[in-house]
């Protein structure tokens, strides 16, 4: 069987990569003592995988682990076993498991929304205006570990649309972000889409981005949770 | 709060996980449990600070401790430090965010004298006076402690006072001293808590000492201002190995850290007695651990850790006297977790390599060995105990078993040292490829060597040598460098002039805090990292206050002449010692005491301690 655990990274921890992420979590795995499955080989790995990588300083309350199972084991066990051995600052919401030979989740996300809140005092409604009526919203981003080299994406096919609440002196954007078996794109790079699409000056480095959740989406279109329904909850 | 270190910093630096702690183990206390808190301050980055296990083993002794709160701080990188002093903002404990201002007591350890200026450089970003003598009664105190205390005096402007020697006990008896003094109502304020300190065995105050200096700048000697205090402090050393604790959930760090996993100290000291090594002086006597508690100790550490990697440390793994059947047991047992057990390092010998193939099952990526000089009377000269034939031998079990690189550890710029010698060295490298093709009947064997300029320590007998000057030294490198234009040799060196600087402050006396001031003052910090250190601004700042590097370093000492720190004892004799030098210039031997009759440094009878091992008597 398959385990799938909905975690968290939160604001304390948020500056760890996804790497030690992965890492982080893998340790805990054997800390919890679940009876995961390895691979085959000179260099056995733990079978396990998450959902989608998250950015440096990215806070999510929606990651999702996948972790596979040499011998099965109670769900509701094994996420209180698995929650106990995390660091604080991740956290088990809930869990169910799945056959093993049910699609990756990896897979399955097909979209995550954001909420993304900034030191921006500036009236803004104008171009958030002119956005969601935009067809299409071209931004060369850079490639990764290559800052010479960009790759143009129609911000618009990824985030067709965004809310904005304004007070205090701050800025917040909420927007749903598709997963595509192709790619995606970072919540930042909206933020530099608009500064360079409407001449804004948002401090892209100020800002606070939090990943509220992750989802699936049927044939219709009509998102679903990643977990079952009847999943444990915490 | 409102974080100080903002979402902007923090995008902006490197590996900014250094900075924002909540790793797994890490230990968070009430406050109103707290009755003194202590940060284990590491003078070097959060990766290099996170693998060293003696504040691995505070960390987790001290927070056993009811009302003790031990935190951890390392010296930010340059890029950090640029954004917080922009900003002002101040250095924090990783756990309670406190300032080092608002701790009770900031620990360094002294691992490496080129780590000294991010000493200043930390209590300065933390908010506490650089200077000892400018601290007031709301000021922490610095302590420092680790194996560079054997010679404090460079630092004594800048700490309050030092713990000598193991930390497991002394500690808990500091401890128990704050919370009695605070409790108290902090009598007599700072000087009243020093006089209490100064009773604790193993415990050095140098504000109640004065050094005195000859007409020729040596040291007159060091002596105390007053009645009450030890002419000399000895060091605290642990008796029994299998009753302290040990660390057996310690903090899983979410970087990769140096030596990112589970450390099992099999045994403390070593008596190979080579002449050069300063940890095999001052940690004596061996003292081992038993199969048994490392096993239930490796069994904890497995559980609480989640780390599927074990390495066996110590100064020299391989002469644990249980080694073979404690790795077999081990890998046996850990198996099924997947968990992999390895050396730090190996000794010249097939058992070790054998051991080697035992733990390496999967990977034969390299095998490192330290013959440390490449002809048979530096060996000699140096105490080694290795000859060729032995390193030969090892080599060849090596090849045998499948391994086709090598890495070779060399010191350059050794007492009696000549050209030959050096080239000797280069000959050395070649055998070793030569053996691999008489074995394999393949060319293309990988031999890497690496050699370090040496660095006179004290305490060592090797402490009244004049350490090679620079010009020197590198003629040396580049000798070797052109015996080793060898296909599939690599050759490895340092920069002499960090050698320069290290062996100034590891005999340096109570003079050399000026210079160190100044060269921090300077802009000095991380210099053990070759991108930041610049010789320059040593040779200025020593210049200033008037000090001669050549006087540090580059100076034979007369067999009389008093050092600076022979108030603070590891309990090596400085006879043993002395005959020590003199065996080195006639490349006599001497024998290990580990197994065998005792050799006379003095430091079982003085400290009232025994050598612990499980073989002992039987060679």
């Amino acid at each position: 069987m398959k385990l799938r655990m909905q975690i968290t990274k939160d604001r304390d921890i948020r500056f760890i990569s996804h790497l030690e992420y992965v890492r982080t979590i893998e340790r805990a795995i054997r800390r919890a003592k679940l009876p995961a499955a390895y691979s085959e080989g000179f260099n056995p790995h733990l079978k396990f995988s998450l959902a989608s990588a998250l950015g440096v300083g990215v806070v999510s309350y929606t990651e999702f682990v996948e972790i596979e199972l040499a011998e099965p084991m109670e769900v509701e066990l094994a996420a209180k076993a698995l929650d106990k051995a995390l660091p604080r600052g991740i956290r088990v919401l809930a869990a169910d498991a799945v056959a093993n030979n049910t699609a990756a989740l990896m897979a399955e996300a097909a979209g995550a929304s954001y909420v993304v809140t900034l030191p921006f005092a500036e009236d803004i409604s104008e171009a958030v205006a002119s956005y969601n009526e935009a067809e299409e919203l071209l931004f060369k981003k850079a490639a990764p570990k290559r800052k010479e080299k960009f790759k143009e994406i129609d911000v618009k096919f990824y985030i067709p649309k965004i809310a904005v609440e304004q007070k205090d002196g701050k800025t917040s954007f909420a927007f749903e972000c598709k997963i595509t078996p192709t790619g995606s794109m970072k919540a930042v790079d909206l933020l530099n889409a608009l500064n360079e699409a409407y001449a804004l000056n948002l401090p892209v480095e100020m800002a606070d981005i939090e990943r509220h959740t992750l989802y699936k989406v049927n044939k219709y279109g009509k998102k679903l949770p990643m977990l079952n329904k009847d999943a444990f909850k915490m | 709060m409102e974080k100080e270190l903002t979402i902007d910093i923090l995008s902006s630096v490197q590996k900014p996980a250094r900075y924002t702690g909540g790793e797994f183990g890490s230990i968070i206390k009430p406050a109103e449990e707290t009755e003194v808190t202590i940060a284990l301050a590491f003078p070097d980055l959060y990766e290099v600070g996170m693998s060293y296990l003696g504040f691995k083993i505070l960390y987790h002794l001290l927070n056993k401790e009811a009302g003790v709160q031990a935190e951890r701080v390392y010296a930010p990188w340059i890029d950090m430090e640029t954004k917080m002093r922009e900003r002002n903002i101040p250095l924090r404990t990783l756990e309670t965010e406190k300032t080092l201002a608002e701790c009770d007591i900031v620990g360094f350890t002294l691992q490496y004298e080129l780590s000294y200026t991010n000493i200043l450089n930390m209590l300065e970003l933390g908010g506490v006076p650089v200077l000892a003598a400018e601290r007031g009664e709301e000021d922490p105190f610095v302590i420092v402690g680790g194996p560079c205390v054997y010679n404090p005096e460079p630092l004594a402007d800048f700490f309050d006072f030092a713990i000598i020697g193991e930390g497991e006990e002394v500690m808990i008896e500091l401890m128990d001293s704050y919370k009695a003094w605070k409790k108290a109502g902090k009598v007599g304020g700072r000087k009243g808590f020093l006089n209490e300190v100064v009773k604790i065995k193993g415990i050095y105050v140098p504000s109640f000492y004065e050094a005195m200096y000859n007409d020729d700048n040596t040291v007159k000697e060091v002596k105390p201002l007053r009645d009450d205090v030890p002419a000399v402090i000895e060091k605290r050393v642990v008796k029994d190995m299998n009753s302290i604790d040990f660390p057996n959930a310690p903090i899983v760090p979410f970087n990769d850290i140096v030596h990112d996993r589970i450390m099992l100290e099999v045994f403390r000291g070593c008596s190979r007695g080579c002449r050069f090594c300063h940890a095999g002086m001052v940690y004596r006597p061996v003292r081992e651990r038993k199969p048994e508690v490392l096993k239930e100790l490796a069994r904890q550490l497995v559980d609480n850790t989640g780390y599927n990697e074990m390495s066996l440390v110590s100064l020299s793994s391989a002469d644990y006297s249980c080694l073979a059947p404690l790795v077999h047991d081990l890998i046996a047992e850990f198996k099924e977790k997947r968990v992999s057990v390895s050396l730090p390092s190996l000794r010249i010998d097939s058992f070790s390599v054998d051991i080697a193939k035992e733990v390496q099952a999967v990977r034969k990526s390299g095998l490192t060995f330290a013959p440390e000089a490449g002809s048979q009377k530096m060996r000699d000269v140096i105490n080694k105990g290795v000859t060729e034939e032995d390193l030969m031998n090892a080599v060849s079990a090596a090849f045998k078993s499948g391994w086709n690189s090598v890495k070779l550890y060399f010191m350059i710029g050794l007492p009696f040292e000549t050209d030959e010698d050096i080239l000797a060295i280069a000959d050395l490298a070649k055998k070793v490829q030569y053996k691999y093709f008489e074995i394999t009947g393949k060319r293309g064997c990988k031999v890497t060597v690496s050699a370090s300029g040496f660095v006179p320590k004290p305490y060592t007998a090797f402490q009244w040598f004049a350490q090679n000057d620079i010009e020197t030294l590198r003629r040396k490198q580049f000798l070797l460098k052109d015996a080793l234009k060898v296909k599939n040799i690599t050759f490895q060196y340092h920069d002499a002039k960090t050698s320069v600087v290290e062996a100034i402050f590891a005999r340096g006396d109570r003079r050399l805090g000026k210079a160190l001031l100044a060269a921090w003052k300077m802009g000095a910090r991380f210099d053990g990292w070759s991108d930041c250190f610049s010789y320059d601004r040593w040779l200025e700042a020593l210049a200033e206050v008037g000090l001669d590097k050549d006087f540090y370093a580059a100076r034979t000492r007369g067999e009389n002449e008093v050092f600076p720190w022979e108030h603070v004892q590891p309990a090596v004799s400085r006879k043993f010692l002395w005959r020590e030098w003199e065996k080195a210039q006639a490349q006599e031997l001497t024998h290990d005491c580990r197994r065998s009759t005792c050799t006379g440094c003095g430091v079982c009878q003085k400290l009232g301690v025994e050598i612990i091992d499980y073989k002992r008597g039987e060679a």
